[in-house]
């Protein structure tokens, strides 16, 4: 029987970063996925948020991950009468240039190339990696789990198993670990992708995502609470339309989910009006898939409160429940728990105890994350439900920007400001890392292109009118923002420890400047117009630079 | 060998999943609720109880395991590289 020190189920989003981590730290790490190639059944493909990388693992944000289209806003439509056509818009969540798309609040990828980038770090980093073999069983003796016995019949012990299979959590569940999930709290999505020129996606959608939300009777999206409005999210070259509808109603009463999908996606093709007129006539339907997701868990207590952990294994990402009620950031969640159940994992294997009340500070510390914390935990738009209840338009309004507007800051930014300031009092040279990742993440866009037959496309950099003094300028700023955090460290640290007490008040705070925030950006978008040419200027210079400016401070990434 | 379908577009499935899917006759109820979540079309009601037509075009979403209130499907994925592939997710 072959041994391993770790053994990691599932090459998604979570269980590389996991892996990797393990082999960097001198573990035998064994990485086992069923599907044939790494993210073929992985399906999600969405905006993946900014956050995400920024306090996700160190190779993500300083690497050149895969990247279809940055995103810079949400604009929110809300249907008032189909037939007539007659929509809202709020695009409250817009950045405003010079900064958009180089500063973004999420990115868009594809699943299925993203998570092979994240397979082929592991793998580099000592990791071995098996497709096409399913675990069919946690092997267990004593009731501590000892390893894994796959679909061929082999038995593959381990002293330590971490488990990223996904939402399903069939190896957790069958093992006693967890409990089935009930219908209520799983979301099923019906994803449709479309082809579209590059120059259609970027003068219909630029670099928002389009979200719209109505009522019961429209028949045009599932009802709201029990699943999304429809979603439309822009690539390099095609958008996904994302129809999502939970299990089971609040009556426990499940829905004929087939009659309805069809019926919302014929309404809303032939109703919608920008749908027909904008998207339909430059759109040609290349695939359609759909996959569910454990969508609203972090809201029951009793489902929370599940061990994530038991005698020598650890659950990570959705097999731990994690994906989010807020803003479906289960890739988030699942990056920050792999790191700290790789965390765990070696702490547990260097002091030789896989005991489950070893393992326990895997839970306290998933619990103990701002980010996941919040994202699991905020009920805003679940809270959407009542909008439809009381069928009140102006409640519609106040749940979608709280949910999925500039309100949503009001909710969040206390956890956003914790994490800044946690990851630099343990780091202060990360500043000048998330500040590279930005225009990096940006160049790489407008450049790399990924062919979908397994490769990544040859970048096509214009060097030819780079503009070399601003360059020296900007390599020379980093330059010195560097050796300046390098000196200034422990001050940095102290005075990032002494705020964190603060970061409670951000929420509070963000309640009260909000107002003033939404006037000045409805202000700024007056002022836009006169200021594009600089924008323009500012963005074409990032565009023509040489990469290396942007290149990661320090080793890692690729 | 693959197949595909042409209300999918943009999935292959590959061959030799099997049954990894079943319904354990004794405890169905015969409520249907699998039947109505499948998008894949995958299951029927015959004899008040539900039955597997076939799984050709399962997307295993787990949706039907989720919606069973008997606990009268017996879930498990494909064995490792077979059912349905995509690139578009
Ligand atoms: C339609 C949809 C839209 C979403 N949109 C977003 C979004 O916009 N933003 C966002 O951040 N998140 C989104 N999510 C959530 C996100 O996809 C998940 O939270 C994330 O993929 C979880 O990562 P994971 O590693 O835990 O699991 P997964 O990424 O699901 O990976 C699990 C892996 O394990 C493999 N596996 C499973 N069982 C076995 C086994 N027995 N043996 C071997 N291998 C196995 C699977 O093949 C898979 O590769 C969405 C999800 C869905 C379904
Ligand atoms: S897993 Fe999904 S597609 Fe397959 S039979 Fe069940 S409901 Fe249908
Ligand atoms: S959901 Fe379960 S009980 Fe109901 S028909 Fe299907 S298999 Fe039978």
């Amino acid at each position: 029987m072959k041994e391993y020190d770790v053994v990691v189920i599932g090459a998604g989003f979570g269980g590389p970063v996991a892996a990797k981590k393990c082999a960097e730290a001198g573990f035998r790490t064994l990485m086992l996925e069923r599907s044939a190639r790494v993210g073929e059944k992985v399906i999600s493909g969405l905006t993946i948020p900014f956050y995400g990388f920024l306090f996700g693992p160190a190779f993500i944000r300083d690497g050149n991950p895969p990247i279809e289209r940055p995103v810079d806003g949400i604009i929110n439509y809300i249907i008032k009468d189909i037939e007539a056509g007659d929509i809202e818009i709020d695009d409250s969540l817009r950045i405003p240039r010079p900064l958009s798309p180089i500063l973004a609040f999420g990115y868009n990828a594809y699943c299925r190339p993203f998570c092979q980038w994240e397979a082929e770090k592991a793998v580099e980093s000592g990791v071995e990696l098996r497709t096409s073999t399913t675990v069919v069983e946690l092997l267990k003796e004593d009731g501590r789990v000892v390893g894994v016995k796959t679909d061929k019949g082999e038995e593959i012990r381990a002293r330590l198993v971490i488990d990223g299979e996904g939402s399903q959590g069939l190896l957790a569940v069958g093992a006693g670990i967890r409990e089935k999930y009930p219908p209520e709290v799983i979301s099923l999505a019906d994803v449709y992708d479309y082809e579209m020129a590059k120059e259609d996606v970027d003068e219909v959608f630029g670099y928002t995502l389009r979200f719209c939300w109505g009522w019961d009777e429209q028949r045009i999206a599932p009802p709201l609470g029990h699943g999304n409005g429809l979603m439309v999210w822009p690539y390099r070259e095609s958008v996904h339309f994302c129809q999502d509808q939970c299990l089971a109603m609040d009556d426990g009463k499940v829905p004929n989910l087939r009659k309805l999908f069809e019926e919302y996606h014929r309404n809303l093709t032939s109703g919608l009006p920008w749908w027909r007129e904008e998207i339909a006539p430059r759109a040609r339907l290349r695939a359609r898939v759909f996959e569910n997701f454990e969508i609203f868990v972090g809201l029951n207590e009793r489902l929370r409160a599940m061990p994530n952990h038991a005698d020598g294994i650890i659950l990570i990402g959705d097999a731990a429940g994690l994906e989010s009620t807020e803003l479906c950031d289960g890739v988030p969640a699942a990056w920050f728990s792999a790191d700290i159940a790789a965390d765990v994992a070696i702490e547990a294997l260097r002091a030789g105890d896989v005991s489950a009340s070893f393992l326990s500070r895997y839970d306290q510390r998933v619990r103990a994350h701002p980010i996941i914390q919040w994202s699991i935990t905020a009920p805003h738009r679940y809270n959407l439900r009542f909008a439809q209840e009381h069928h009140s338009l102006e409640e519609l309004r106040r749940y979608v920007h709280d949910g999925w507007g500039l309100g949503g800051f009001a909710f969040m930014s206390s956890a956003l400001v914790k994490m800044i300031l946690q990851a630099i009092r343990e780091d202060p040279m990360i500043i000048t890392s998330w500040l590279r990742m930005f225009p990096r993440y940006y160049y790489n866009w407008l450049y790399e292109r990924y062919d979908y037959s397994g490769g990544r496309g040859e970048p096509a950099r214009d060097h030819s009118r780079e503009p070399r003094v601003a360059q020296a300028v900007l390599r020379a700023g980093f330059k010195l923002m560097d050796s300046a955090l390098a000196l200034g460290a422990p001050l940095v640290k102290a005075a990032a420890g002494l705020l964190e007490p603060v970061a409670r008040f951000a929420n509070p705070a963000m309640k009260v400047l909000l107002p003033g925030i939404e006037a000045l950006m409805r202000g700024w978008k007056k002022v836009e117009p006169a200021l594009a040419p600089l924008s323009d200027r500012m963005i074409d210079f990032v565009g023509r630079a040489d990469p290396a400016v942007f290149a990661a401070p320090r080793k890692g990434g690729g | 060998m693959t197949r595909t379908y042409e209300e999918f577009p943009g999935v292959e499935w590959v061959e030799g999943a099997g049954q990894f899917i079943r319904v354990i006759e004794e405890r169905c109820s015969g409520c249907a609720n699998c039947v109505k979540v499948c998008l894949a079309d995958c299951y029927e009601i015959s004899g008040k109880k539900a039955r597997i037509r076939d799984l050709d075009r399962c997307m295993e979403c787990a949706s039907c395991w989720y919606v069973c209130p008997e606990d009268a499907i017996a879930f498990s994925w494909p064995p490792g590289g077979t059912g349905f592939r995509t690139d578009w997710g």
